[in-house]
């Protein structure tokens, strides 16, 4: 904000702060980038296709900025429509790689849709909240919101691409926290995750010490899965356990609504079916980084290792790391992954502890300056977009950081702005061309 | 701030979040880069540098006339480095194709390499590859990343088993070798060091440093570029005083006698190097240095005879002690040199009848002839005069009883037989004792190297010098590292008329007495004779002489000993002249040249430090 001379005010249209921080992060991922893919044998297609997505991500971006971001609320359904065709549409049409279909196949690149479909999600969901806000504190407004995720979910399960949920869920709670959602209902919703998640850990940790197995409970437990039908004698016990407490409740003249009871059963009943569908559905390579995560000794030339290298590839960095093009780690080939998913093992051995805190500190600068544009947006609509793009940030930093520094299961989130990957580069860059347009559009006078 | 009817503290709430978040990731990053730095930068450069060590060779062994007793050669090692192919039906059709080429177990070196491949370390699959077979291996070098042939120096004894008493062998580590050694770089699991013999004792001088390449490889083990390539230094050649023509004069006489068991020790009475050390039976250091395949023919399962007669075997030195009892006898002064005793072919002790070794008697003899005949009835007769406490203090004087101080292992010190000896264990000496003592049997025992002692003491007039067999040790770049020298330990203090005396005896027993085989032209040669009563079985021979050429002080003295030999005079002195003659031969006539001498082997040349292919297929 300005005082001109002639004694108005005039307000910048564009937050620098947020764009170097991103320009900032972008060149120091490109040259990790770089350096990372110098013995790679790909290594032509990933640089064009870098080059090609840094002016094409620019450009999303300028598009994004000066468009009006109320836009998107007026045409929600079309939004919401585009977002449905292109994943879809990938499902028919796309191509599979690493076991996946998610990629249509262009001539020069590939587009992953996933990447714009969660931006699109944002904005739909801002839209649904803005409208909803009346309402906000009730259950139905939850569920509702969750309602518009489940068929992006149902078509990134069929992919699937589960490391697209893992971003996409706690974004959608993230947004209904800010715009003020009953808290009871968020750990309702949490709950049923955390059942959905538990049931598949369970089991997997049962697949590794098959010796609990001699436990006749444990046993019945481990093949619950296998049947539709002890699943849903199991679901039934539950349903009855929660009835006769309930009734227990009753009879001890206790001030606790059925509701409890009923919601608790039900958040039992629907957390163990979509465990048994993620169980059923989780591809091996998924399962296998699941077990790792629970015991990374089983496997120390599988997952375990990459992460142990990953490791050794942050920790040789020292505080001064061994300079730019010159990390034997990362370019000798131990680091797996190393120009996506684990890009930050190259800046930490490159670059060192300084370069770490340098990526660290960008990020925390651009989340604060989306949430800047948030505080002073024009619109609710606007508060909860940026909202949206804030949660979106922070989940990838934590997913990111924490997988690498051992906090957090491998996921394959890569780090926005500094991993390689195109149409997560163009889709994250226009989610924050829209959080500038935000900003651009906020009330001069707060 | 206008009103959207949502609460604005969530949104700080969330930010707390993110800044928490971060500051767990910077105190991670703390720890694992500030703290840890050192820690990981020291594995992620283990991580990229492998090293493919090269032994170094040993320093190799030369007789005094330059002979490479014991050397290195080339050979051919197979090795693996872990590389691309690292899965298990991989590994599993790798083996199958190498088993058959090399003779080898299936499983064994399909555990071996699965070894190498979770270690990320190389193995030597097998040594010592025959060049048959190195065709169908370079085939399948092709085939199979990561299988390579190398060039190593191995260790060589060009004779077999001629010296492997002294020169010992080399073999793998033991445990407890290696828990010794096990923080020393130079030496690595499967290093091989010196088990025995000089091989053992010079441990320290004959390992060269280890050579190596170290490389930085990448995450799969595909070599990316040499970082460092350490040659190595050949450990120090030592010379020894062993000349090799008596050394093979003394082993080619021991195989070819009755037994083909016993000992010869040749010193040189100036200073007491050794000049031939022979015992038998022996080994082939060769063995313990060959692969499986090339070990087929070797008689499995027995027992090493590492069992070294020249210093470990004690035996009772018969007549050769005669010498001993000589000394104590002209001394005393109690028996006139021309003093003479008649021998009727056995001694009537009282008691007892006491045999002289010619049953058909001597007749008169005095000091000389009683030497030269070695009758036992003038022994018997002078020993009682001069008393069997004189003979035991000579015998102590020549040192029985005591080690003779040579640099190897497991020497024994012989037996020291007398009346005060006896007294030590609380029993009686009775007049037999004396007799016994006198003709040195009884409990007098003697090993061959004491002998060669007593005999060069004789020589050179009294002087007993520690027995040497290092002339000097000599650093590869040609530096002097060790020189030999004489070390006297002791004196006997004799007349010198009794000098003049005993070798005068010692003489005309090659001249005219019992060792007239031994006469050697151009040569004085003063010997004596022994056989050695064996309850067991058959006889030992003995034969101690030392030789003079011109009158000049002697340069060789001998102390051979057959095993059963039964009579000194025909088992024992002709190795003994053999030796001789090898060892003086620039001074003799040529015609005396030794026929007995084996035929040497071209001296294998020392390998060149081996280049390793390292192209592509590391």
């Amino acid at each position: 904000m300005i005082f001109t001379p002639q004694g108005g005010l005039k307000k910048n249209r564009i937050d620098w702060a947020l764009f170097l921080a991103a320009m900032f992060l972008l060149a120091l991922g490109t040259m990790a980038i770089f350096s990372s893919v110098a013995v790679l044998p790909g290594q032509a297609r990933i640089i064009r296709v870098q080059l090609i997505a840094i002016p094409l991500a620019l450009i999303a971006f300028g598009a994004a900025w000066s468009l009006n971001y109320q836009v998107y609320q007026d045409q929600w359904k079309f939004v919401y429509g585009v977002l449905l065709v292109i994943l879809a549409g990938v499902l028919l049409f796309g191509v599979v790689d690493k076991g996946a279909r998610s990629w249509y196949r262009l001539p020069y690149f590939s587009i992953q849709p996933s990447e714009f479909a969660r931006v699109g999600l944002i904005l739909v969901l801002a839209n649904f909240l803005d409208k909803r806000i009346g309402k906000i504190k009730e259950l139905p407004t939850v569920l509702g919101a969750f309602a518009l995720c489940v068929p992006v979910f149902l078509l990134l399960i069929k992919q699937p691409d589960f490391s697209a949920i893992l971003i996409t869920f706690p974004i959608t709670l993230i947004m209904l926290f800010a715009a003020g959602a009953s808290v009871f209902h968020l750990s309702i919703i949490v709950g049923y995750a955390f059942i959905s998640a538990l049931f598949p850990i369970l089991w997997s940790v049962i697949t590794l010490n098959p010796e609990l197995l001699d436990n006749a409970l444990v046993g019945y437990f481990f093949h619950l899965s296998d049947s539709w039908l002890s699943a849903s004698i199991f679901i039934a016990a539950v349903v009855l356990g929660c009835w006769l407490l309930w009734r227990l409740s009753v009879r001890l003249y206790a001030n606790v609504s059925g509701v409890y009871f009923a919601g608790a059963a039900l958040v039992l009943m629907l957390g163990f079916f979509s465990g048994m569908l993620v169980k059923n559905q989780m591809k091996d390579y998924q399962q296998k980084r699941l077990e790792v995560f629970l015991s990374p000794e089983t496997d120390p030339r599988g997952a375990g290792y990459n992460l142990l290298q990953a490791r050794i590839a942050i920790g040789s960095g020292g505080i001064l790391g061994r300079g730019i093009f010159s990390g034997t780690q990362s370019r000798l080939g131990f680091v797996p992954e190393r120009h996506t998913d684990f890009i930050l093992a190259v800046v930490g051995e490159e670059l060192g502890f300084w370069g770490m805190l340098l990526v660290t500190g960008l990020y925390v600068l651009l989340m604060r300056r989306i949430m800047e544009g948030a505080r002073l947006a024009r619109d609710r609509f606007g508060y909860l977009v940026n909202c949206g793009v804030f949660g979106m940030f922070l989940v990838y930093f934590c997913i990111n950081f924490g997988m690498l520094l051992g906090l957090a299961p491998v996921a394959g989130v890569p780090l926005p702005l500094v991993s390689y990957g195109g149409s997560n580069l163009v889709a994250t860059l226009m989610a924050l061309g829209i959080a500038e347009s935000v900003y651009a559009r906020r009330y001069a006078l707060v | 701030m206008i009103d959207r009817q949502i609460p604005q503290e969530r949104l700080e709430l969330l930010w707390v979040l993110a800044y928490a978040a971060a500051a767990v990731f910077i105190l991670r990053l703390v720890n694992l880069q500030v703290l840890g730095g050192a820690h990981y930068r020291e594995i992620a450069e283990r991580n990229r540098t492998q090293i493919i060590s090269q032994a170094a060779p040993r320093g190799r062994i030369f007789s005094s006339d330059e002979v490479a007793l014991v050397t290195s050669k080339p050979s051919f090692s197979l090795i693996y480095f872990p590389g691309q192919a690292k899965t298990a039906p991989e590994i599993d059709r790798m083996a199958r194709a190498l088993a058959r080429p090399l003779g080898a177990d299936y499983e064994d070196l399909r555990r071996n390499i699965y070894k190498a491949a979770s270690r990320e370390k190389p193995v030597r699959l097998a040594e010592n590859l025959p060049p048959k077979i190195m065709l169908a291996l370079s085939e399948l070098k092709a085939i199979y990343p990561g299988v390579d042939v190398i060039v190593e120096a191995r260790r060589y004894y060009p004779f077999g088993a001629y010296l492997s008493h002294l020169s010992g062998y080399i073999g793998k580590m033991d445990a407890k070798d290696w828990a010794s050694r096990s923080r020393d770089k130079n030496y690595s699991m499967d290093s091989r060091l010196g088990k025995a013999g000089l091989e053992q004792m010079y441990e320290k001088e004959l390992r060269g440093k280890d050579g190596g390449i170290y490389l930085e490889v990448d995450s799969r083990g595909k070599l990316n570029r040499v970082l460092e390539s350490r040659k190595w230094v050949p450990g120090a050649d030592i010379f020894l005083t062993i000349d090799s023509k008596a050394q093979a004069a003394a082993e080619e006489g021991l195989e070819k006698s009755i037994s083909g068991k016993g000992a010869v020790v040749a010193l040189d009475p100036r200073s007491g190097a050794i000049i031939a050390f022979a015992s038998m039976p022996d080994y082939d250091p060769n063995m313990f240095v060959m692969s499986g395949s090339e070990k087929e023919g070797l008689p499995a399962g027995k027992t090493l005879p590492e069992f070294n007669v020249a210093l470990q075997g004690s035996y009772p030195p018969g007549s050769i002690f005669k010498i001993i009892t000589s000394a104590a006898i002209l001394e005393s002064g109690r028996v006139g040199t021309d003093e003479k005793f008649r021998c009727p072919g056995y001694y009537d002790a009282g008691s007892r009848i006491f045999k002289c070794w010619e049953k058909r008697g001597h007749g008169s003899v005095a000091f000389i002839d009683g030497l030269a005949k070695s009758c036992d009835v003038y022994f018997y007769n002078a020993s009682q005069r001069a008393g069997a406490l004189a003979i035991e203090k000579y015998s102590r004087a020549f040192r029985l009883g005591q080690l003779s101080g040579i640099p190897l292992s497991g020497e024994k010190t012989g037996n020291v037989f007398g009346p005060s000896a006896r007294a030590a264990k609380k029993s009686y000496w009775f007049i037999g004792d004396t007799l016994n003592l006198a003709i040195g049997q009884g409990e007098t025992l003697m090993t061959p190297m004491q002998a060669a002692g007593m005999i060069a003491a004789v020589a050179n007039g009294g002087v007993f010098h520690r027995p040497y067999y290092v002339d000097r040790i000599v650093k590869s770049d040609g530096q002097l590292f060790y020189q030999g020298k004489p070390e006297t330990l002791s004196r006997v203090q004799l007349k010198d008329s009794t000098w003049a005396l005993i070798k005068e005896g010692l003489r005309s027993v090659v001249q005219e007495g019992t060792g007239q085989a031994g006469k050697i032209t151009g040569a004085e040669i003063y010997g004596k004779t022994g056989t050695a009563q064996n309850p067991q079985g058959k006889d030992h021979a003995w034969f101690v002489a030392y030789a003079t050429v011109n009158d000049e002080p002697s340069r060789i003295a001998v102390a051979v000993l057959v095993e059963h030999g039964e009579h000194g005079a025909s088992a024992a002195v002709p190795i003994a002249k053999a030796v001789i003659e090898a060892a003086l031969r620039s001074e003799l006539p040529s015609k005396n040249k030794p026929a007995a001498a084996i035929a040497l082997p071209l001296v294998p040349k020392l390998p060149q430090p081996a280049t390793v292919p390292v192209r592509g297929v590391l």
